[in-house]
């Protein structure tokens, strides 16, 4: 007479990959499924199982699916790009915000200019509004709620503030130029 | 107890694993003694097999940049737990939206404000047309008027808005002096069509002259008054309505002049007239019947002082 357990869960796509029992209290299951094996292969690879399950541990159960996911995208990044990783994204973006700050000021300025040289009885348009990263801020607000060293999320302003990397990759105050 | 490599001090990484530092150690170059919290960042995301397993597939010029995204990315990890350099990847998407609408938001004001310098510039060019025309208008207008201009052979133009309301005025008399018999004939046709509402009128006129017994002399030239108040286009239908009805009268007249007595005072012939006159005539009859009154007067007047005697 053969057990038959009323309920059957699957292997995680860890316990797959390291290829042992995967128990109830795996920490790696309900965030690895089994449909997913490359997933845990590429953070396995460029972290290691046990440094994330030492990450998801000091972390409260509600964080670990962004964790996880945050994970999973840099180690795919590190995969695909071994010199800069996610890195380089972040790099484009920051040049991207740098570009766009150039294009506002100037345009700024040629508003300031027609306004000045319009006449007083031109009705004045209202100004854009400025929309605060309240709500970004408040998103990503949540890495103070658990146990370790959390910080919280600084006021991020419209304007345009340096990265850290650039001074880690350049310390003279370049930008990130480097290409493979 | 660490052994000293031969350059000087354990790096940081051989430091925190208690290990000796030899001068092949792999990441003595990139972990300095002096930041031993970078490597526990890094160790703590990596771990030192994997650190030196990314190392083994790069190039020595490669190994610089990656170590130092390594650590950035440690770096990012130690300060966002959960989020790490995704934290960092979503701020600056949000930032590039932000910049982007506000971008769009003051280039929209910028099409504003150039739009509404073009409409000022066009409103000033039309202004001086405009002005340009009149100038142009009145200088010519003068110059009709003085008779230096010759007048103009086609009719006054319609299509002239600017200039329609002054040539109303000078419609008439210009169908006269000119050629332009066409405007002539147009009064013409609209007297015809309007000789009805003339008749009427005239009528009318007739009737309040029959009112004003008393002050017959005013009532004429308020009559008169009145008739020269109406528009330009009625003056000729009204001149000729006045001939008619001069003509028309004039048999009566004949018929009232027959039963006038010339003997009759002043005051018996006036009240007779009176009396007479069931459609009294235009004003024009009526100063014909005073006439002929006054003479008849002066020939009883003349006959009673005359030096043939009566007896």
């Amino acid at each position: 007479m053969a057990s038959s357990s009323s309920t059957y869960n699957p292997p995680c796509a860890a316990c797959k990959f390291l290829r042992r029992k995967c128990t109830a209290g795996c920490i790696f299951s309900g965030y690895f499924p089994p449909e997913e094996p490359q997933k845990f292969a590429n953070v396995h690879k460029i972290f290691g199982a046990s440094n994330v399950a030492k990450l998801l541990n000091d972390l409260l159960p509600h964080q670990r699916d962004d964790a996880v996911q945050s994970l999973a995208y840099e180690a795919e990044a590190r995969v695909r790009d071994p010199v800069y990783g996610c890195v380089g994204a972040i790099s484009f973006l920051q040049r991207q915000v740098d570009r766009l700050q150039k294009e506002l000021d100037a345009a700024n300025a040629d508003l300031i200019r027609l306004a000045a040289a319009s006449s007083p009885s031109v009705h004045m348009p209202p100004p854009p509004p400025h929309q605060r990263p309240a709500e970004f801020g408040r998103r990503f607000g949540n890495d103070g709620g658990g146990g370790g060293r959390f910080y919280q999320t600084p006021g991020y302003q419209i304007t345009y503030n340096a990265s850290p990397w650039a001074d880690i990759y350049n310390p003279h105050g370049g930008g990130f130029d480097g290409n493979i | 107890m660490t052994i000293k490599s031969g350059t000087g001090q354990a790096c940081a990484a051989c430091k925190y694993q208690r290990r000796r530092c030899t001068p092949e150690c792999l990441l003595a170059p990139f972990f300095p003694a002096d930041q031993p919290k970078m490597f526990q960042n890094v160790h703590r995301l990596f771990g030192v097999k994997n650190i030196q397993n990314l190392l083994k597939e790069l190039r020595p010029d490669q190994k610089v940049t990656a170590m130092k995204s390594i650590k950035f990315h440690a770096l990012q990890r130690d300060k966002y737990p959960v989020h790490g350099c995704l934290f960092e990847i979503r701020h600056l998407n949000y930032q590039i939206q932000m910049a982007e609408d506000e971008l769009q938001a003051v280039l929209q004001q910028l099409a504003y404000y150039r739009q509404q310098q073009q409409q000022q510039q066009q409103q000033q060019q039309q202004q001086q047309q405009q002005q340009q025309q009149i100038a142009a208008t009145e200088d010519y207008m003068s110059e009709l008027q003085l008779g230096v201009a010759p007048p103009r052979n086609a009719p006054f133009s319609l299509e002239d808005n600017n200039v329609v309301p002054q040539y109303n005025c000078v419609a008439p008399q210009a169908s006269y002096s000119n050629s332009g018999n066409v405007d002539y004939s147009i009064n013409y046709l609209d007297f015809k069509e309007n000789n009805n509402v003339v008749n009427s009128f005239c009528e009318q006129q007739q009737h309040q002259q029959e009112q004003q017994q008393q002050t017959y002399s005013n009532s004429n030239d308020n009559n008169t008054s009145s008739m020269v108040v109406h528009p330009a286009h009625l003056i000729v239908p009204q001149a000729l309505c006045v001939q008619q009805e001069i003509g028309q009268d004039y048999n009566e007249m004949h018929s009232f002049f027959d039963c006038v007595d010339d003997t009759q005072s002043y005051i018996g012939s006036k009240e007779a007239c009176d009396s007479s006159l069931d459609s009294s005539p235009s004003k024009d009859t009526r100063q014909l019947v005073h006439e002929e009154m006054a003479e008849n007067e002066l020939k009883s007047a003349a006959a009673f002082f005359s030096l043939t005697s009566v007896n």
